[in-house]
């Protein structure tokens, strides 16, 4: 039997176990694409165009300054009125406590004292509706003193534009796509190592020992299998983005491959580290679930990293999946990468896990081989 | 000449001495079978014969072939069916005899196999599915894909229901039929003397002894144990007790109520003496017996342990 013949069978094998097998279905591509899903309906639909802030508005007393404040408030698109008219104290203070409306507005109460004051919940004080509500209405009052004061057209205004690196603008959809993918790879390459420890737990890679059997051919051909897991997970969770919520794509080939290649290798040589010291399966699920929940929140999936506390920055700067996920987005949303040197410093920080993680694990394995009875 | 030698193989692990000193020769054709109670040093020697761990000290020769020199031939003509009888649960029983074969230059025909451990109409259900006795057939299968010469058994039949345990005979024998020759270990002493040419005891890491079963048998002490009980009671068996103690044939007696034990170096002599003592007193016999002989006796009486399986 020759080797490339044993390749195939090896492979054709090692394919047919993990297309039986329902645990990488549930935990390579549902899971990821539940979590995905989740994150999107819950934080990905907020654009600004259909942002409503529902208010409610308390006149105390008539007024012309009071009459014409609200006439200017009524102008403001984002406000949905929940009554037209205004209404009693007591009826405001009610619809807040209900959370009814994101907040009430009191119109000043007479000619003297010209106060707006803005009542929210306590619970929604910090809120970035609230937060609107508030720039809006301290506007209103600029342009309100301006105009007391006489100045008929403001001299300076600010007008604002976000700028990414990228051609197109990172969406939280890109974002939050381009963030899954690497975790589910990275977590394909964490947890996918559970074979080896049960091979081994039941004997089976003794057994296999006792034959002629290339190792190595064994290893590569399991190796093909999981790239190939992880390019079908690349394209599922890439096109439930961009159908289901309109997540944009720009890929750069070679940028999107070296990534891929680099990161899944780093991530296999983990899983296979953390197999070479796991004598069970729980062991082993325990170490894994570990590794990807301290990496999955500090690296930069969910959210951008620099929401993150000070003392936190070097740990997410030293984690390869923080690379691995920017990486796969220099690949697939920025459609550039390739060529800045930043790119290059994150694929060798991934090799470097790599490449320690496999040695280590390899020098386990061979110890282990020589105590095992 | 032999084909398998095993010269002085020690193995220790740490301070625990799982092999001290065991030697034997195998020739070709026979099945030669390895009992011992657990712990006694079966798994390791058969594990050092099969180049799964180096020994600490002596030589292991395979039709003249080292594991040193000679690792893959000797994989080539060897089939072994370890222990734990591990295989790919999620491929069936067909494909896993197919993966194996494509490790081997050459193999037998998958249908080939399949026949001879009976498996061809389970041959596409998955290993999980199987019970314990087609599990272990596969295992056996798997050790004979490559047409071994030499085929090693660990305790192929150990946890099986007596008729999977005698399915499992069968194929043992019809590996010899096919000229091959199998090293096997056993916990049952009925297999052992059913199935082997040879056996080899070992006890604390040491070959206690090592002949074919009938030899063995007959080296023991001559003393039989015979049986009787009595219809008519205590009384009975008492005064059968004193006439047996005065036959010179009797070494020792012993009796509980109307049953009464006797072992003697002459047992027929014996009995034909009590039975003219209880016919002239007309005492009634209830139930003879001899006691057989078997490898249980030979072990207690080599090793001075009692047997459990």
């Amino acid at each position: 039997m020759n080797r490339s013949k044993q390749f195939r069978k090896l492979f054709a094998a090692t394919l047919k176990m993990m297309f039986r097998e329902k645990q990488v279905w549930f935990w390579n591509i549902f899971f990821p694409i539940i979590l995905m899903s989740i994150f999107m309906v819950i934080f990905g639909g907020n654009d600004g165009s259909d942002f409503k802030a529902k208010v409610a508005v308390v006149q105390p007393a008539r007024n012309e300054a009071a009459d014409g404040m609200l006439s200017g408030l009524r102008q403001i698109p984002v406000f949905e009125w929940k009554s037209e008219a205004p209404v009693t104290a007591e009826q405001a203070d009610e619809w807040i406590k209900e959370k009814d409306v994101d907040g009430v507005i009191y119109l000043p109460a007479d000619g003297q004292t010209q106060s707006l004051k803005l009542v929210v919940n306590t619970e929604n004080e910090q809120s970035a509706t609230t937060q609107v509500i508030r720039g809006i209405l301290e506007q209103v009052v600029q342009q309100s003193n301006l105009a007391a004061a006489g100045v008929q057209t403001p001299p300076f205004h600010l007008e604002m534009q976000a700028v990414t690196s990228g051609s197109e603008d990172l969406s939280y959809t890109d974002f939050l796509m381009t963030g899954m993918i690497a975790l589910a790879l990275a977590q394909g390459g964490l947890f996918g190592m559970v074979d080896l420890v049960e091979m081994r737990r039941k004997g089976l890679l003794k057994r296999l020992r006792m034959t002629p059997v290339r190792m190595g051919l064994l290893g590569l051909a399991s190796m093909l299998v999981r790239f190939l897991l992880g390019v079908f997970q690349v394209c599922v969770l890439a096109a439930i983005g961009v159908f289901l919520f309109g997540a944009h794509l720009h890929i750069d080939v070679p940028t999107l491959i070296v990534a891929f290649f680099i990161g899944s290798l780093a991530f296999n040589a983990l899983g296979y580290l953390f197999s070479s010291f796991s004598k069970t399966l729980e062991a082993y699920m325990g170490v894994a679930n570990i590794a990807s929940f301290l990496m999955m929140f500090i690296s930069g999936i969910f959210f951008p990293t620099n929401s993150l506390p000070g003392w936190l920055q070097p740990v997410k700067d030293a984690l390869p999946l923080t690379y691995f996920a920017e990486g796969l987005r220099d690949g697939m949303v920025y459609g550039s990468g390739i060529a800045s040197t930043e790119f290059w410093l994150g694929a060798g920080v991934m090799a470097l896990w790599g490449v320690v993680a496999y040695l280590i694990g390899a020098t386990l394995y061979r110890r282990a081989k020589v105590e095992a009875r | 000449m032999p084909i398998l030698e095993a010269r002085g193989l020690r193995k220790t692990y740490g301070s625990v001495t799982a092999v001290e000193n065991i030697s034997f020769e195998v020739e070709a054709g026979e099945i030669f079978t390895i009992i011992g109670p657990n712990g006694a040093g079966k798994t390791t020697t058969l594990e050092m014969i099969e180049g799964l761990i180096p020994p600490d000290a002596g030589t292991i020769a395979i039709d003249g072939l080292t594991w040193a020199k000679d690792a893959e031939k000797i994989k080539y003509r060897i089939g072994i069916q370890p222990q734990s009888s591990a295989m790919f649960e999620l491929l069936t029983v067909e494909e896993n005899l197919e993966l194996f074969a494509t490790f081997y230059p050459k193999a037998k025909s998958v249908g080939e196999v399949l026949a001879m451990i009976n498996l061809a109409e389970h041959r596409n259900k998955r290993v999980k599915s199987l019970s314990g006795g087609q599990r272990q057939r596969l295992a056996i299968g798997l050790g004979m894909i490559n047409d071994p010469d030499i085929v090693f058994l660990d305790e192929p039949t150990t946890g099986l229901d007596p008729q999977a345990r005698r399915n499992i005979w069968d194929i043992v024998l019809n590996l010899k039929a096919l000229g091959k020759t199998t090293i096997l270990t056993t916990h049952y002493m009925e297999e052992a003397e059913k199935l082997s040419d040879r056996v080899c005891i070992v006890d604390q890491g040491k070959v206690v002894t090592l002949d074919t079963p009938a030899a063995l048998i007959g080296r023991l002490t001559r003393e039989r144990e015979v049986r009787l009980s009595f219809l008519d009671g205590e009384e009975a068996a008492a005064a059968a007790e004193s006439a047996a103690q005065s036959a010179g044939s009797v070494v020792r007696t012993s009796r509980e109520g109307a049953h009464l034990a006797l072992w003697s170096v002459q047992p027929e002599d014996t009995l034909y003496g009590l039975f003219g003592f209880t016919k002239e007193r007309g005492y009634r016999v209830e139930q003879v017996s001899i006691r057989e002989m078997s490898l249980e006796d030979v072990f207690i009486a080599f090793t001075g342990k009692e047997w459990r399986d």
